[in-house]
């Protein structure tokens, strides 16, 4: 037991124990609130509370699957007073359009900034900083009365117009572009006697693709998951996108736990599944604003 | 150009989405849309709606309820009022959501001004007058009332007439404390007599208003410290706190609450028409309990009854067919059909006094042994006190209920359960209500400029 | 017309002008009129008074303002002091050399912040039910003497939006410490184990400068959407929550700006904040200079 090899070995087994074990724990900690939705969202209200997670009992594999119902998915897309197929099509198409546009948007502002000269450049970098700064909050109540004033409120193009340009999206891009787009590649398109246009398409944007996919995924999620705007602007039940539509849902039935958690879990799972397409070039995206090279 | 299938994926939902959204356009309602804030009064109403539909097969004529939350129709409608989104063309309103809709100018009221046509059609006749007040800013009345909500109080009569008790020697609340209090220890504890509590703001305002203060004047002005309001509030804490006290905290809608009051350790309660309605649906296990009788009085031949709560139809400016959305009010806030249906499912009596001799109010109710509640009600509805229209009075009752949890720590903290001793300190701290009321109001530079 | 650059000289004009579009119209324009309403009141937007100070003289004597304040500080506070030191925690966990499994671990960790606040707080408000609540149980099990009732949404209402939030974003922030920590060039860590550096001295000394930029990046990250925490009381509490404790700086100005219609005053709160933020991004700068 004086052996030292031994002593060292004995030593990394049980830090890579306690490694996993704290990892596992946490990791099991954070997906078990995840199982708990999916299961919350088929449970019976009569055994809701009882069990956990699914209600044990005599079927197979010691559950009760006869506890189980589907009944809150029928409700939600067919109920009387709900619009969640409706809903779920708003949220797409604003979060899709917003992220389509933005990205594009972005991508040829944040190019500007990186690969041209011009006057006013410093100024205008300095400005995208700047903006990085300024709350939400301050912009609610002023953009509410020009919306008012342009006539856009109650519609998309009030929380699509907003929004198509962020300093955010700019300041990746720019980020994204100094690195990845070389000079003389530009250079030798345009002694080829390319236009612009062409050569932003065919020669920059293929250079960027990882931030593309971060941007428009962040973008997507960003409008997926925006409560305050929709719930300040869209007016009309019909145009509602999902988180308000789903904390309307929590006033009017706050005891139908179990339709509340269906609703829920249609509203988390497809951000999921773009995610899991999307997630290298999502964190690569994100974390490359923060960290330099 | 060659892109990740996420991106691709994002891109083509745009597509799609956009293309599904131009294909599926929003249908626009046709008739007339009438909007309500609870799925039982939308059930009440769907007779009545029935037959109006059945009579008027225009589908212009047509009406539609749609049932939104407290909160999405409140927002809704102040959104609608100010920033022209859309308006529906009749709408049930709760008297805790009129706040915002007051609290501007007068002509920026989203309501129309019922006011001319209510006395011209004789309405304010046929109407209980105080079922009005809730609704009438500044002179002006902007809904038709769908309720009266007066309050009596609740009690266990199995427990209270075993022992030998005549309720109807009670007449003051002293008498009352008098007489039930050797009930308070039962076969297996403590008993309690009420369930008033600090935390539950309704009870509050139902003994203020019932022995005379209050929260706001005819003017609309707080009176949130006069002494009789002091008084309410120093014989609520000795009945909260302290070596005399008679209640215990067993809040509505609970699980907890419900358990003491099936197990008989909470004798009586405050109960307006309405929250009778729900414990009949709510807790089925005290039928054939409980029996009614009115409040005991402040003083000697005082008010035996009180109000809370109360909604009302209005009919927004904007509508665009003043006069199909008002034939409709009419004929459902009072119909007598209506009237009946309200009392047989939610316990609620109809404001509209010609309906008051109807036989269903007479109808022995098994619920409370027997008596014919709603004639309870009915005897009392007469007599329920005026209230106001301000907007502040939602701010109002969150501080005077400050008020009365400050008073409770000051009486545990100096050991002091005199009423008369109490009073004075009650006194100040709703001077303090009085003042961050009266603050509120002056920085509200739309009324303050048009008083 | 080429300049010496060899480019059009309005390109980039064009590529920018999208931005500096939306920028003026949606951005400075309202930005303009914040300060102009920060000094009115209205009713909706089309009644405006002007009220000069009055907002501000009413939000600093309005004790919910106050209420506000203290919750809004207190959570970031807690945000920054709990959540940052665990996730630096975890990704130094994760970092370690010959790890297996560290994308999938990365990937479940950050899973909780792909759902939205809003979402959150409708699983939490059931999660956290007194009795029978998930979380209440889970407690139950592991501590013994846990009481069988726990009523977090009444009386712990701080420590369950901290726990709400706990869930969500460690694993987010995780993930940036963990690419800093990937770029900490392995040349100063060898450098260290040479000079007889132990762990922590390596962390200390050569790991936690390198990522400084980073951490300074996420604290004000955090920093900036604490201060402006608002959905997950709201749909959690329906509300600011029992004697307000749930209320926070932006639902302060939700209720007043929009449920009582004044654009205005909210427009006071909302600079209130902004400068609250401009004063602590300040001090970050100030802080991260003298170093």
């Amino acid at each position: 037991m004086n052996d030292p090899a031994l002593i060292r070995r004995t030593r990394e087994r049980v830090r890579w124990g306690v490694t996993y074990a704290i990892l596992l724990g946490f990791a099991a900690l954070t997906l078990i609130p995840f199982v708990w939705l999916v299961c919350a969202s088929i449970k019976r209200a009569d055994v809701f509370f009882q069990y956990q997670f699914l209600p044990l009992g005599d079927g197979f594999l010691g559950i009760d699957w006869q506890a189980l119902t589907l009944t809150y998915y029928r409700e939600l897309f067919t109920g009387a007073n709900f619009n969640f197929g409706r809903s779920i099509l708003n949220s797409i198409f604003y979060a899709s359009t917003t992220a389509t546009l933005s990205t594009l948007f972005c991508a040829m502002g944040g190019y500007a900034l990186a690969k041209f000269h011009f006057k006013g450049r410093d100024g205008i970098a300095s400005l995208v900083l700047g903006c990085l700064i300024i709350p939400g909050s301050l912009l609610l109540a002023p953009s509410y009365q020009l919306l008012y004033h342009l006539g856009l409120l109650d519609s998309f193009a009030g929380l699509i117009l907003p929004s198509l340009a962020p300093a955010f999206g700019i300041y990746l891009f720019r980020q994204s572009m100094i690195n990845a787009v070389p000079s003389e590649l530009l250079e030798a398109a345009r002694i080829d006697g390319c236009g612009e246009w062409r050569i932003f398409f065919t020669v920059v944007l293929p250079l960027v693709r990882p931030m593309i996919g971060a941007f428009l995924l962040i973008t997507y999620l960003g409008c997926w998951n925006n409560f305050i705007g929709p719930q300040i602007i869209i007016q009309t039940p019909e145009k509602y996108p999902l988180a308000v539509e789903i904390a309307q849902l929590k006033g009017l039935y706050s005891i139908n736990y179990g339709m509340l958690m269906a609703g829920t879990l249609i509203s988390v799972a497809p951000v999921m599944v773009l995610f899991l397409f999307l997630q290298k070039e999502f964190i690569a995206g994100l974390t490359s604003g923060a960290v330099k090279g | 150009m060659q892109l990740s299938p996420g991106s691709w994926s994002i891109l083509t939902l745009a597509v799609l989405s956009s293309i599904a959204l131009y294909v599926f356009p929003i249908k626009p309602h046709s008739g007339e849309s009438f909007w309500t804030f609870s799925l039982d009064l939308d059930l009440m109403y769907q007779p009545g709606i029935k037959g109006w539909n059945e009579s008027h097969p225009d589908p212009a004529e047509q009406i539609t309820t749609y049932v939104i939350g407290t909160d999405p129709l409140s927002r809704r409608l102040q959104s609608g009022f100010l920033s022209g989104t859309p308006v529906p063309d009749l709408t049930d309103v709760e008297s805790s959501m009129v706040a915002n809709f007051f609290s501007g100018p007068l002509d920026a009221v989203g309501f129309t001004d019922l006011t001319d046509l209510i006395h011209q059609e004789g309405l304010d006749k046929k109407i209980n007058p105080a079922s009005f007040s809730p609704w009438t800013n500044r002179g002006r009345i902007f809904g038709l009332p769908h309720d009266v909500h007066p309050v009596l109080l609740a009690y266990r009569a199995d427990i209270v007439e075993a022992a030998g008790i005549d309720v109807s020697k009670i007449e003051t609340w002293d008498d009352f404390i008098r007489v039930m209090s050797p009930l308070m220890q039962g076969p297996e504890g403590q008993r309690f007599l009420m369930n008033v509590w600090e935390t539950n703001p309704r009870d509050m305002e139902v003994l203020l208003l019932q022995a005379g203060g209050g929260f706001f004047d005819q003017d609309l002005k707080p009176i949130l410290n006069s002494e009789v309001n002091a008084r309410v509030l120093a014989t609520i804490v000795t009945w909260i706190a302290g070596p005399k006290r008679i209640c215990v905290n067993a809040p509505d809608f609970d699980a907890e609450g419900n358990y003491l009051y099936l197990h008989g350790e909470v004798l009586c309660s405050l109960m307006p028409d309405w929250l009778a309605g729900v414990w009949m649906k709510d807790l089925p296990g005290m039928s054939g309990k409980m029996k009614l009788m009115p409040l005991p009085a402040w003083d000697k031949g005082g008010l035996r009854t009180s109000v809370v709560g109360g909604t009302m139809l209005a009919i927004p400016k904007r509508a665009p067919n003043f006069q199909r959305s008002w034939a409709f009010a009419k004929y459902l806030y009072l119909s007598p059909e209506l009237a009946r249906d309200m009392y047989r499912r939610v316990g609620i009596i109809t404001p509209v006094r010609e309906f008051w001799s109807d036989p269903v109010f007479d109808q022995p109710n098994p619920y409370f042994s027997g008596q014919a509640s709603g004639r309870l009600y009915i005897q009392m509805a007469p007599y329920v006190p005026m209230r106001t229209s301000s907007p502040y009075k939602p701010q109002a009752v969150i501080a005077v209920n400050d008020a009365l949890i400050r008073l409770k720590h000051f009486a545990e903290s100096t050991n002091t359960f005199d009423v008369a001793a109490l009073q004075a300190q009650a006194r100040i701290e709703l001077d303090s209500a009085q003042a961050v009321i009266q603050r509120k109001m002056a920085a509200n530079a739309f009324l303050s400029s048009t008083q | 017309m080429k300049t010496s650059a060899n480019h059009t000289r309005w390109t980039p004009y064009f590529f920018l002008a999208p931005f500096l579009l939306t920028f003026c119209v949606f951005l400075a324009y309202p930005l303009y009129e914040s300060a102009i309403l920060a000094f009115s009141q209205t009713y909706g937007p089309s009644h405006h008074i002007w009220v000069g100070f009055a907002n501000f003289k009413n939000m600093a004597n309005d004790p919910d303002f106050w209420i506000a304040l203290k919750n809004t500080t207190v959570y970031t506070l807690a945000s920054v002091t709990i959540q940052l030191p665990l996730a630096l925690i975890l990704a130094l966990i994760l970092n370690q050399p010959g790890l297996k499994g560290r994308t999938i671990f990365r990937l479940i960790f950050f899973l909780p912040s792909l759902v939205g606040l809003v979402f959150v707080a409708m699983m939490f408000s059931l999660m956290l039910g007194d009795r029978d609540g998930l979380v209440n149980v889970m407690l139950r099990a592991i501590v013994p003497g846990f009481p069988r009732e726990f009523p977090w949404l009444q009386n712990y209402v701080m420590p369950s939006l901290i726990l709400a939030s706990l869930w969500m974003y460690v694993g987010f922030n995780m993930v940036y410490f963990l690419a800093a920590l990937q770029s900490v060039s392995q040349d100063a860590i060898d450098a260290a184990n040479i000079d007889g550096a132990n762990a922590f001295q390596r962390f200390l000394y050569v790991t936690l400068p390198e990522i400084r930029p980073v951490v300074g990046f996420v604290v004000l990250l955090s920093v900036i959407g604490s201060l402006q925490l608002f959905e997950l009381p709201f749909v959690l509490l329906g509300g600011p929550g029992p004697e307000r404790s749930g209320l926070t700086l932006v639902m302060y100005l939700y209720q007043n700006g929009f449920e009582r219609s004044d654009l205005g005053f909210a427009s006071a709160i909302g600079w209130t904040l902004a400068i609250l933020l401009m004063g602590l991004a300040l001090i970050q700068r100030r802080l991260s200079r003298n170093e």
